[in-house]
């Protein structure tokens, strides 16, 4: 039946023929976490590769104060952050990508660092 | 029962099937495509199969098999088109089986508001059923039907932080004024020998759906740290109904709806989902039904192709926050 091939033909595009909107997979530190150690960096992986040049990712402290220090780094659907020496609190993450196939999607999350 | 209503009842979900689809991403917020209502975007997307299988609200209650297709174009990033049809097979009880396909259904929707910062959307569209398209064994009329209409979607994701866990929610509603081409139609009882004229009402036709995004709690709220998928799994309740609002006195016509708990699970490139049809009274039909779709993101899968608008310098991204 044609559906069952459209579906057949879906199920190989799944395997990534196709590009989709980035969607945030995975963070560290993970979104709504709190840590003991302060982290040095914030890792994002997304659903998909992204293009760099229209990227962008800020980490600010609870008076929006940013703590993200210098230039995020990119590698496929990696975005490396470097943070500032972070003390106790909560932190805002908020970032903004544009997958290779120039779908755009946005996001904030929040995570805590604990007084050690 | 009126002919015009039982296309509204009694063949509820096939207008909802021909309706529902949209690939819907405002700000952090995805609407996933609805079942049984439309949702507040214009995209490119094709739902089919859409199958569901209830006991509708003719007297006596007939089981009701129906398959539909719909797809969606978007001609520019705000407009967009859609086309859709179901076949319906019908099996009353002691009686022969009938059926054949509905009437043809088509809309132009306009996405005139879309705020990211907000996560709402709203969308106004003409959907239009054009009669002498289907069979009316099934009850596909000879007259058309025009609906002007209204979308909302509405993310919770504002909530303060003391509400976490309810900024996965969201809202979608629809409104809209269902006008038959016809304000009446005269038919000839070979038993009786009468000439029969039935009255067909205009209708206010609203629904809404509410909706709990589990991606949206774990990409914005917390990673509780779950298989993954369990992670693209959105509960949703959705509702939808019709009442007879001009050119029914004394038809005995009255609101009908449907409530239709469910859930949807968002892939990369396509959703599955199920939900039942539980009617709110007789006239909308007896027990509980089913309704299940695979729903395909054309702007996902051919994002150079068929995906992406008509008339557009950008590719497939209708929906940019970085204004690309």
């Amino acid at each position: 039946m044609a559906w069952v091939a459209a579906v057949a033909a879906m199920f190989a595009l799944h395997g990534g023929i196709a590009a989709a909107h980035a969607f945030l997979d995975e963070a560290d530190p993970r979104v709504g976490s709190s840590v003991r150690t302060a982290p040095t960096e914030l890792v994002l992986r997304f659903t998909q590769d992204l293009e760099p040049a229209f990227s962008t990712v800020t980490v600010a402290d609870a008076s929006g104060q940013r703590v993200d220090a210098g230039k995020p780094s990119f590698s496929g659907n990696l975005i490396r952050v470097p943070l500032r020496a972070l003390g106790a609190g909560r932190y805002r993450v908020t970032w903004r990508v544009l997958s290779v196939d120039t779908h755009s999607t946005e996001g904030a999350f929040s995570f805590g660092v604990d007084t050690p | 029962m009126n002919a015009f209503h039982r296309v509204l009842t009694g063949a509820i979900v096939l207008v909802a099937c021909a309706q529902a689809n949209a690939h819907c991403v405002v700000g952090a917020r995805f609407f996933p495509a609805t079942l049984t209502i439309d949702d507040p975007c214009v995209a490119d997307e094709l739902a089919f199969p859409t199958i569901a299988s209830f006991k509708n609200g003719d007297d006596p209650s007939t089981r009701q098999f129906d398959v539909a297709a719909e797809f969606s174009k978007r001609i520019t990033d705000k407009l967009g088109v859609s086309i859709g049809t179901a076949w319906t097979q019908l099996s009353p009880a002691g009686a022969s089986r009938a059926d054949g396909f509905q009437n043809l259904e088509a809309s132009l929707k306009y996405q005139f508001l879309t705020d990211a910062a907000r996560e709402t959307v709203m969308s106004g569209a003409l959907v239009v059923e054009f009669g002498h398209t289907g069979s009316s064994k099934v009850g596909a009329e000879s007259f058309s039907a025009y609906t002007p209409t209204l979308y909302l979607g509405q993310g919770f994701g504002g909530l303060p932080d003391s509400m976490n866990m309810a900024r996965p929610l969201a809202f979608t509603g629809q409104l809209g004024y269902a006008i038959p081409s016809k304000s009446s139609v005269t038919s000839f009882d070979p038993d009786s020998g009468d000439t029969i004229t039935e009255l067909n009402p205009r209708f206010l036709t609203y629904g809404g759906s509410l909706q709990y995004s589990m991606p949206y709690l774990k990409a914005n709220v917390a990673d509780l740290g779950l298989p993954d998928f369990f992670n693209r799994l959105v509960p949703i309740v959705e509702f939808q109904f019709q009442t007879p609002v001009a050119n029914y006195h004394g038809s005995g016509i009255g609101t009908t709806g449907t409530v239709s708990p469910g859930v949807i699970w968002v892939g990369k490139y396509f959703q599955v989902g199920v939900e039942a049809i539980i009617p709110v009274n007789r006239a909308s039909g007896t027990g509980v039904g089913v309704i299940a779709q695979l729903h395909l993101y054309l702007d996902d899968l051919f994002p150079n192709g068929i995906g992406k608008p008509i008339f557009s310098g950008s590719t497939a991204s209708a929906k940019s926050p970085l204004g690309n």
